[in-house]
């Protein structure tokens, strides 16, 4: 149960800068996703934390206690890497003790913390073998058990799913939500994978060009997009953006006749330029809301939904509607989206405005 | 296409290349076979049959003995030394610092020489009149007299070491940094989270990468090691008092100084099954090694 504060973190590798001043406050036990784009910082935050790399500026503490500067070994912190990183001429049992063993824990008090790890994530069969002979899914549970053997202060996962195929990762995020919600230990997470993030954080980070563009819950990331950015960053399909002009009563759609009225935005100069964006899944057939028509130019049935590409005047839409409807290529299609649903940022600042 | 059709195209390809090889090397070896069992002389006619008696003179023979046990001692000392220094070259050089590159491009130029200069330039070097490790000892006072380095029989072999030793580490320490850039970072790093010293990072991380192809090096080098001429030719001509009169240099002295093609023959393949032996059980333990990392 501990704490971790990222205080104005910078770090540069001679004139640039890949880490524009980081701050983050975690409660114990929170779940810290660092979610971005590669070449965002979130590595280099994460080998920070970890002590792989030092700050050019700043100050880590884990409870209240800076480890800047302290060893890797000496943070109480335990990673998992995308690699799994494991030592490929050691038993799978002697991998999961090695920092045990390092840290001269005695043999059998090693061997009962072991098994009890390799007991929970269900790899007790595999404790004699060498890592040349498991799968990538077992690799990374066995990556896995090296981090929680050792009951860490904080947990540092780097990508630890990347190198799954899609069925295995689905099943290991759900194992690693399933591990954090038994052990509520906090965790450092980075991914580039927005469901990842969506699916496992308690907080996420969204970042780019080494600053957070902006740091919540899951909820609001994916419902108050601070900026343009993390609006098309999460969400799948991307949110449609549409170039739009403030005006009486409204936002006028550019290349259409559409006026959308949007609750407070008050004081917004007729004339600005605007940026309206609106999930394809906040898209109706039909309801309450703002109507929207367009034309329907592919229709994609992905399964649980059907995808529709329509034009509306000069611009495109994107909507995901259910399975069921039937609309072709070539038809007129009426739609709707409710006012809340409407998202509004300014197209210079790409900043939310509503 | 048909697959006996393939078989025998590959075949007339390669024929041309079988007939030099058994030209050139087939050829002299089973003559040198028939050679072992006579007393031919090197100039003169075939000599007569003799059965074993080369091969029995030679193993009662105290020259031999001497001569394998003075090729053992080279191959041991001076292949583990190069392993040695070889692999710690590498791990230096494998560390981030000013002037890197440069160091990493010198590394290869005493193995870039021939051996020849090289054993010419350790001449110089151990000169009992004007050689630079004369005046280094005197100079430092670790010595009170110029030393004939290759004029003693107690310490030409270990000179002699030296300059091999010279020559040849940078193969390994080449060897080994192509196999240390191999090693993930993310492991290394693990190590790091894990609590691993220096030395626990070197066996458990760095050397399962480095295993193999050091493995390799040390065929390469034994073997080299155990066919050893040039360099102690230069230098010593296998003297003083046939100190470092390898096996090589005795098979040279019987059949071109003595003349004895017979005996020569003889000692030549004895040589050579040593080396076959040695190949064949490196061989073997290469294949295991890589198994192992994989």
């Amino acid at each position: 149960m501990s704490t971790l504060t990222i205080d104005a973190i910078r770090k540069s590798y001679g004139a640039v800068e890949t880490l524009k001043g980081i701050d983050i406050a975690l409660e114990s036990g929170e779940f810290l996703v660092l979610l971005g784009a590669s070449g965002c910082g979130k590595s280099t935050l994460l080998n920070i934390i970890a002590g792989l790399a030092e700050p050019t500026s700043g100050d880590i503490r884990i409870d209240d206690r800076s480890i800047v500067g302290v060893h890797p070994k000496d943070r109480d912190i335990a990673m998992v890497f995308q690699s799994y990183a494991l030592y490929p001429n050691l038993t799978v049992h002697r991998n999961i003790g090695f920092g045990l063993e390092m840290r001269k824990v005695d043999r059998a008090e090693r061997d009962r913390a072991v098994r009890e790890t390799a007991k929970l994530l269900q790899i007790e069969n595999l404790l004699e073998r060498k890592p040349g002979q498991l799968s990538g899914g077992q690799r990374q549970r066995v990556a896995i058990g090296r981090a929680l053997v050792r009951n860490p202060k904080i947990f540092l996962f780097d990508e630890p799913l990347s190198n799954l195929d899609a069925k295995l990762r689905m099943e290991m995020r759900t194992e690693l939500k399933r591990l954090h919600q038994m052990t509520r230990t906090t965790v450092v997470y980075v991914t580039h994978d927005q469901i990842e993030a969506m699916t496992l954080a308690t907080r996420i980070a969204v970042m780019r060009g080494g600053r957070i563009e902006q740091l919540d819950t899951p909820e609001n990331i994916y419902n108050r997009p601070a900026t343009l950015y993390v609006a098309t960053f999460v969400g799948a399909p991307p949110m449609n953006l549409l170039a739009a002009t403030a005006g009486e009563g409204g936002l006028r759609i550019d290349g259409t006749d559409i006026i959308v009225p949007v609750p407070d935005l008050d004081g917004i100069a007729p004339g600005r330029r605007l940026v309206l964006g609106i999930r394809p899944e906040a898209i109706e057939r039909s309801g309450a809301g703002v109507p929207l028509t367009a034309r329907c130019e592919v229709a994609e049935l992905t399964g649980p939904e059907l995808v529709v590409t329509a034009a509306m005047g000069s611009q495109r839409l994107v909507a995901a509607l259910p399975a069921t409807t039937r609309i072709a290529a070539g038809d007129e299609i009426a739609l709707a989206v409710a006012p809340a649903a409407f998202h509004v940022f300014d197209a210079e600042t790409e900043q939310r405005l509503n | 296409m048909s697959s006996t059709w393939m078989t025998t195209r590959a075949w007339l390809l390669m024929l041309p290349l079988l007939v030099i090889m058994l030209a050139v090397i087939g050829w002299p070896m089973v003559d040198t076979v028939r050679l072992s069992f006579t007393d031919a002389k090197l100039i003169g006619s075939g000599g007569a049959f003799v059965g074993f008696d080369n091969y029995l003179k030679m193993l009662s023979n105290n020259n031999f003995q001497r001569a394998l046990y003075a090729t053992t001692w080279f191959a041991v000392v001076s292949v583990t030394a190069e392993m040695v220094i070889g692999v710690l070259a590498a791990l230096l050089l494998n560390q981030r610092f000013y002037g890197r590159t440069v160091l990493r491009a010198l590394l290869i130029l005493p193995w870039a020489l021939p051996t020849v200069v090289n054993a010419t330039l350790w001449r110089l070097i151990y000169n009992p009149e004007y050689g630079a490790l004369n005046a280094a000892l005197t100079q430092v006072g670790l010595l009170d007299s110029y030393r004939s380095w290759l004029g003693e029989p107690g310490t030409a072999m270990t000179a002699l070491i030296i300059a091999d030793c010279w020559k040849n580490f940078p193969l390994v320490a080449l060897i080994a940094l192509a196999a240390l850039q191999a090693v993930p970072r993310d492991i290394t790093s693990a190590s790091l989270v894990d609590g691993a010293g220096p030395f626990a990072r070197f066996r458990f991380v760095i050397l399962p990468y480095l295993a193999g192809p050091l493995m390799v090096a040390l065929v390469l080098r034994t073997i080299e090691a155990f066919k050893v001429f040039d360099i102690i030719w230069v230098m010593t001509r296998g003297g003083p008092a046939n100190s470092t009169r390898t096996l090589s240099i005795l098979v040279y002295q019987e059949a071109f100084s003595f003349q004895r093609a017979g005996s020569g023959a003889s000692l030549a393949l004895v040589v050579t099954l040593i080396v076959t032996v040695l190949a064949i059980g490196y061989g073997m333990l290469v294949r295991r090694t890589a198994g192992s990392a994989a």
